[in-house]
């Protein structure tokens, strides 16, 4: 029989990719989690996290610093955009750019760069390890907020803007009864693209806090590196269920403003 | 408050940062209560002038009075006025309830402060004078307004906050509207605009017409002195529009506000309005009734943009007696003899008649269905008539036409320049007016193109070639670039007339030269000539002004 090209075909090499190097491995880090050492069924790495209060100080922690990152971020990076969308500067974009361009430069090399910027002005990783960390963090995040933000705050809506005024709102108000609401979906992108990052990040914090603060990723890859198979598989599976549920929550928002754009237009 | 206006835009002019002027020189005054509409093509100006009283845009000279108090350099939400935005503006996170609660939770109702013993407070009011601030830098940046004006303004405010400064007044602390009285008005205003049932809902359910109306309730809520609409009905369908049309109409008799609307649709500002304003490149071309401004158009582009019409150049040949197509035709209005005139007729006024009664004949070249009549369009000689009528007559046939006297409408023409709507290029790329060919420069139809030695075109980059033998274009040549030339056998003359008329203005005369075939060229000349003399006229080269009637490629080779 003659080979016969079908367009479906073409969906084939983006098959197996999903398959070699998502679903098979995100099947091993569910098996792996819930065995033990010699393969059998068991919820050992289970009661093991649960009962380990270094392991859940260390979940504590990680989401405590994934928060804060973010309204961090989020606080930094909001009037910047909104300065740079709103400003009649033709080369306003090449801003956008400067404040991205970092993300250029190789990762574990900047890390180590902000690391040694940091001693020289005085904030020791080794003496400050949470403050050189947060600002590592938001330092590697910035653009992530910026970006988004930036590009929700072009299509603002100025005649909505304007309405708000011509009812008898003041500057500030326009701004938290218009022009915020307007951008939550550029927001909860942001927001998106900081949280769920600073979770599973290691280089950062690692080098950055000379090894002194553990976030979640330093966790897990501890974990392995120490040959624990199945408590660090079944962290893993803990770090999945978070990012599930974070995006779940802010589905909700970005989907009910799409739905709205469209029939906007 | 010694009138009855509510709102008066005085010598109003808005030039922007580019130095385009918007808006020049606007006079207008408003009743209270009364519905009025700025008609005009886009970019007339008439958006503008609406984003002023509403105070998007501040008048660069000018005053605007609202009941006679000056709010020109008031911000909006500091003005009685509420705007209905072209595409609605709703608030896409709120419901409908909360689009329409939107200023009415914002507003805040003085109430005069007392102290313990009941004595009322007085204090130096700060919120005012930051306001004459505001005001002051704002004046002071103008840079339109000329300078003694400027400083009488600076003055005047300096002085204001100077008094308020040493005068304690009255202090007052303010409350909200409770959610009863906020309830009770956005179920009257939901009412009003027939949206009872919808106040829950989402605006993204809502069809065009309802958010159109959820638009109308959020402003009328306010309770507004002065309701503007900019282009509101724009986005409708046309049986939706129509309806729509009737009820502003209606809630506008209900409401008992003044309403300024802004449309570039004629029929909708005839319909709704009680006064138009017709305005074109930021002046006010005419402000009357729709009727007035229907039947008594002031100028050929009120006449053309109100409704349809035929309009003509004509020439006044007795009293009460002017001359088109080819026809004397009786009149109504009076202008001196022989002055060039524009005539206005519409299409409804000319009339099938039999032939022995006819004024003016031609065929019949389109037909039209119009659902209400035929729309006829009718050659006589090269000259188009529209002509509407129930009865139906075949394409091809011959058409008797007469026009009664109050069917034609002269309107005094503007001279500034000669205008040969029927020029055409000829071989020798000369521009022929009057059958007679003139000298022009034939390359100002591409820009910065060349003549090559075949007499064609070639564009910059010499990639196009255009011959334009044949072609239709309109010639425009100033008065006073037609040469005089006494001696009518010399060969310099491009056309000989005769002076059919002269005017003496000021401190030249001007004349119209009339040629065999009819023509007439306007000229001005400080020299006196009489009427009769035989004269003839040369132009220059470069003072023809040549523009296509078709577009420039298809004169592509």
């Amino acid at each position: 029989m003659r080979f016969r090209f079908q367009r479906k075909y073409l969906c084939i090499p983006y098959f197996l990719f999903l398959i070699l190097f998502v679903i098979i491995p995100i099947f091993f880090i569910v098996f792996y989690a819930f065995t033990d050492g010699s393969g059998q069924f068991s919820f050992d790495s289970v009661v093991e996290f649960f009962t380990t209060t270094n392991k859940i100080n260390v979940l504590i922690q990680s989401l405590l610093f994934s928060t804060l990152n973010t309204i961090i971020c989020l606080l930094l990076g909001y009037p910047v955009a909104y300065i740079l969308a709103s400003s009649k500067l033709k080369s306003s974009y090449v801003i956008v750019l400067l404040f991205v361009m970092p993300m250029w430069i190789n990762f574990v090399l900047r890390t180590g760069a902000t690391r040694d910027v940091l001693t020289w002005i005085g904030i020791n990783g080794g003496t400050n390890p949470y403050l050189a960390t947060m600002i590592g963090l938001v330092y590697n995040y910035l653009p992530f907020v910026i970006l988004p933000l930036y590009t929700t705050m072009l299509k603002l809506d100025k005649s909505q803007i304007e309405a708000a005024i011509d009812l008898g709102c003041n500057r500030v108000q326009v701004f938290t009864k218009s022009i915020v609401p307007q951008t939550i979906p550029g927001v909860v992108a942001a927001a998106q693209m900081v949280f769920m990052p600073t979770m599973s990040s290691y280089v950062i914090p690692e080098t950055l806090s000379e090894g002194k603060i553990v976030l979640f990723g330093n966790s897990i890859y501890l974990g392995f590196a120490n040959n624990q198979w199945n408590s660090s598989s079944f962290m893993a599976v803990i770090m999945l269920l978070i990012i599930g549920i974070t995006m779940l929550i802010t589905r909700n928002f970005t989907e009910k403003d799409n739905s709205k754009e469209e029939t906007k237009w | 408050m010694e009138n009855n206006y509510i709102i008066e835009l005085k010598n109003v002019s808005k030039i922007f940062d580019d130095d385009t002027i918007a808006v020049d020189n606007f006079n207008l005054y408003v009743r209270k209560g009364e519905f009025i509409t700025f008609l005009g093509p886009s970019g007339c100006g008439k958006s503008t002038t609406l984003r002023m009283i509403a105070g998007f845009e501040f008048p660069s000279k000018g005053e605007i009075l609202l009941n006679g108090r000056d709010i020109s350099n008031l911000p909006p939400n500091k003005r009685p006025i509420n705007m209905v935005f072209q595409r609605y503006a709703l608030f896409p996170h709120l419901d409908v309830y909360d689009n329409i609660a939107f200023g009415l939770r914002l507003k805040r109702i003085p109430v005069p402060k007392k102290d313990k013993e009941g004595n009322l407070v007085l204090k130096i009011d700060h919120k005012k004078i930051r306001e004459l601030k505001r005001e002051y830098s704002l004046i002071k940046r103008n840079r339109h307004l000329e300078e003694d004006v400027k400083e009488a303004k600076l003055n005047e405010i300096e002085k204001k906050i100077e008094q308020i400064k040493s005068t304690p007044t009255q202090s007052y602390s303010y409350t909200k509207l409770s959610n009863k009285e906020i309830d009770k008005k956005v179920a009257r205003a939901l009412k009003i605009v027939d949206l009872e049932a919808l106040e829950d809902r989402d605006i993204s359910t809502l069809s065009g017409g309802q958010q159109q109306r959820v638009a109308i309730a959020r402003a009328i809520v306010n309770e507004p002195e002065i309701l503007l609409l900019d282009e509101p009905l724009g986005a409708l369908d046309l049986k939706m529009r129509k309806d729509m049309q009737l009820e502003l109409k209606e809630m506008h008799q209900k409401l008992g506000i003044t309403f300024i609307y802004v449309t570039h649709d004629q029929e909708e500002a005839l319909t709704m309005s009680d006064t138009i304003v017709v305005m074109k490149d930021g002046v006010i071309q005419q402000i009357g009734t729709p009727k007035m401004i229907y039947d008594e158009p002031k100028n050929a582009f009120v006449a053309d943009f109100i409704g349809e019409s035929n309009i003509y150049n004509g020439t006044m040949i007795a009293d009460k007696k002017v001359r088109f197509l080819d026809y004397n035709f009786v009149c109504l209005d009076d202008y001196p003899l022989n002055e060039k005139v524009d005539v206005v007729v519409r299409p409804e006024d000319i009339h099938f008649v039999k032939e022995e009664k006819a004024m003016i004949k031609g065929v019949i070249a389109n037909k039209i269905f119009k659902g209400m009549n035929y729309q006829y369009t009718i050659m006589i000689g090269k000259t188009e008539v529209m002509v509407k009528s129930t009865a139906s007559y075949e394409v091809g046939s011959t058409a008797n036409l007469s026009i009664n006297p109050d069917g034609i409408h002269i309107m005094k023409k503007d001279f500034t320049t000669n205008v040969y709507t029927d020029a055409w290029v000829n071989k020798n790329n000369e521009v022929m007016i009057d059958d007679k060919p003139f000298a022009c420069e034939i390359t100002q139809l591409v820009p910065d193109s060349t003549l090559d030695e075949d007499g064609n075109v070639v564009s910059k980059d010499g990639k196009h070639k255009y011959n334009f033998n044949d072609a239709d274009v309109v010639a425009e040549i100033a008065l006073d670039k037609i040469d005089v030339i006494d001696n009518i056998d010399s060969e310099e003359c491009e056309a000989i007339g005769e002076i059919v008329d002269s005017i003496y203005v000021g401190d030249h005369y001007r004349y119209i030269l009339r040629t065999e075939n009819e023509e007439d060229f306007v000229f001005v000349s400080p020299y006196s000539y009489n009427l009769n003399d035989k004269l003839g006229i040369s132009v220059k080269k470069e003072d023809i002004k040549l523009r296509l009637k078709k577009e420039v490629n298809e004169y592509e080779i």
